[in-house]
């Protein structure tokens, strides 16, 4: 599950999933939610990122959309992806577009991933 | 903030608490403050104070409002050569910022060609989606571009590099500074505008407020002029990505306790800080040559639609950078003041503005919301004495985009802005809707405030005839 939180003036967004995998999952549903338009060809890209702990790794992951939407024009639809401690890696699917250039960063501000009372939860403040 | 005291009509105070270097100094009235209470923004302030080294106070401007680390309207200066710089309070969007440009005619002389001119822009001006439009510049222009700013683009008019802002370029720039990745974001993105606030808007000068100063300013009521608004694309949003997370994994080296991690920092004389110095200079060059490249693209549609000679007509009013870091003296001290969504607004004297402006200080653009209006200030010597040198930026943000969706459609919104005889080019109506007036504070209650506290006074007031969006 993702969900857009009131801020006055970026994007927060706050995830929930069953796994570290499924909140990064649901993280590129909401990216691709803000970017729009992939209904060109099909692409795929290999990932490997890696952070100094997880909420930044969470930083990482979405920053490396972003990367892939403004110089390949990649707007996500999927992934399969492993989380091992602070490391991601696999495989991000989706189609080339024309992504709207709106999120500029993910920022650190009240950043954070982990697991809670059995469940995986994420927020990440985009700059827009 | 109940603990805010009123110092004068316009400026109040949070004495320093908790960690808190400096107090908290905000510009607003009565009705202003009231909303800034509304949301994050003065605990973000608070935040700015804890930084090392800052001094004097963490200062908001009465268009401040709830950002990131740093509120967004918010300005600090840190004493060199150990305070500390920090990338966030510049922003991702280093050197977003505003020009303006004055064509040689006045509204009844465009006529029934606003729509033709507003259509052109919007095909020479592309936002930046997928491929369209995008020319890509091969590493060594854009090493020039990082390095010398407009000065490095072909054609360039001496005029429009002297009516910018540090004449287009920061000193210290290095390329080298700057990441593959950041190359690879935003080497074929010059001449682009972007998402969100940003704009090109066709406006008209509705009133003179200081005659003498429009004129010096080469501004006449009833004037049609051009307002860019954009900044260094994905290369700056890289570039502070990448330094905000290199000053994160080094905090503790530095010892810098910090109530937020995107207020990541280092000392300005450290390896970090003056690298980071350095990447920021060459994306705020990078921004500069964007709007000399948006720019030219405006005069090439007001050539195809207005002709050759009203698009050499077209000058360049000024050009102000409102996310940046600047190393400057105030008050016999070295400082790097952070302006983030903050315009500096030096006073008449100062030889950092163009000669032929000396006399009236320097230019600085307001921009308001879609729909409403937007105002061209001079600097005054109340913000050296009271602000470093710093003014507004903007309206600033009260509603959130997903309160402006709630409140306005696109397509409603697009309805009524063109029943006013306003034309609108913007391909996202959900993102037509994100910008809608009622999401903006009142920019004339803004600017006001600004004057009051003598930081800047009002030149001109321009009312939008068209706007493209991205």
């Amino acid at each position: 599950m993702y969900r857009f939180v009131e801020h006055t003036a970026e994007l927060e967004v706050e995830l929930e999933a069953g796994s570290a995998e499924g909140v990064l999952l649901e993280a590129l549903h909401a990216f691709a939610d803000l970017v729009d338009g992939g209904d060109g060809e099909k692409l795929e890209r290999q990932v490997v990122l890696s952070a100094g702990d997880l909420p930044a790794l969470l930083a990482a992951w979405l920053d490396e959309l972003l990367f892939l939407a403004e110089t390949e024009q990649l707007v996500p639809d999927g992934a399969e992806l492993r989380v091992a401690g602070t490391t991601v890696e696999g495989v991000v699917r989706g189609r080339r577009g024309e992504p709207r250039p709106l999120v500029k960063a993910v920022t650190l501000h009240r950043l954070r991933f982990g697991p809670r009372d059995g469940v995986w939860t994420g927020r990440v403040v985009l700059d827009v | 903030m109940s603990e805010l005291v009123r110092i004068d009509e316009t400026t109040w105070e949070l004495p320093a608490r908790e960690g808190m270097r400096v107090p908290a100094r905000v510009f607003a009235d009565d009705e202003i403050l009231a909303e800034i209470e509304g949301d994050l923004s003065l605990d973000q302030l608070c935040n700015v104070a804890t930084l090392p080294g800052v001094v004097e106070a963490a200062i908001a401007m009465p268009d401040i409002h709830q950002g990131y680390g740093f509120p967004v309207g918010g300005v600090a200066a840190t004493e060199l050569p150990d305070g500390v710089v920090s990338p966030g309070g510049v922003g991702y969007d280093i050197n977003c910022g505003v020009r303006l440009l004055a064509l040689p005619l006045s509204e009844p002389e465009l006529g029934d060609r606003r729509e033709a001119l507003v259509h052109e822009i919007s095909r020479a001006v592309p936002a930046g989606a997928g491929k369209h439009g995008r020319r890509a510049l091969a590493p060594t222009a854009l090493d020039a571009v990082l390095h010398d700013g407009p000065r490095a683009l072909p054609g360039v008019r001496e005029d429009d590099v002297e009516r910018t802002e540090s004449r287009g370029r920061l000193e210290g720039a290095d390329p080298a500074a700057v990441s593959e990745r950041a190359r690879l974001r935003g080497h074929d993105q010059l001449g682009t505008m972007g998402s969100g606030n940003h704009f090109v808007e066709l406006q008209v000068v509705e009133q003179l407020l200081d005659e003498a100063s429009a004129r010096t300013f080469g501004l006449a009521a009833g004037q049609v002029t051009v307002l860019v608004h954009s900044g260094s694309r994905g290369l700056g949003h890289q570039v502070c990505t990448d330094y905000v997370k290199l000053m994160d994994a080094q905090l503790a080296r530095y010892r810098i306790h910090l109530p937020d991690r995107q207020l990541a920092c280092a000392p300005a004389s450290s390896v970090e800080g003056r690298r980071y110095l350095a990447a920021m200079a060459a994306a705020a060059n990078f921004a500069w040559a964007n709007r000399q490249a948006i720019a030219d693209g405006v005069r090439r549609a007001v050539a195809a639609v207005l002709g050759a000679d009203v698009a050499r007509g077209t000058e360049q009013v000024y050009d102000v950078a409102h996310n940046v870091a600047k190393v400057e003296t105030h008050g016999g001290r070295r400082v790097c003041v952070h302006r983030k969504g903050a315009t500096r607004a030096f006073p008449a004297g100062s030889d950092e503005i163009p000669a032929a402006y000396r006399d009236v200080g320097q230019p600085v653009f307001i921009p308001g919301s879609m729909g409403t209006a937007s105002f061209v200030l001079a600097g005054e010597p109340g913000a050296l004495e009271r602000s470093f040198g710093t003014t507004c930026h903007g309206a600033g943000r009260r509603l959130s985009r997903t309160a402006a969706r709630k409140r306005v459609q696109g397509s409603e919104l697009r309805r009524e802005l063109e029943a006013r005889g306003i034309v609108v080019r913007c391909p996202s109506p959900k993102g037509l809707a994100e910008e809608a007036p009622l999401a903006y504070k009142d920019v004339d209650r803004v600017v006001r405030v600004v004057e009051q506290a003598g930081l800047a006074r009002r030149v001109a007031r321009l009312t939008p005839l068209g706007v493209v969006k991205g």
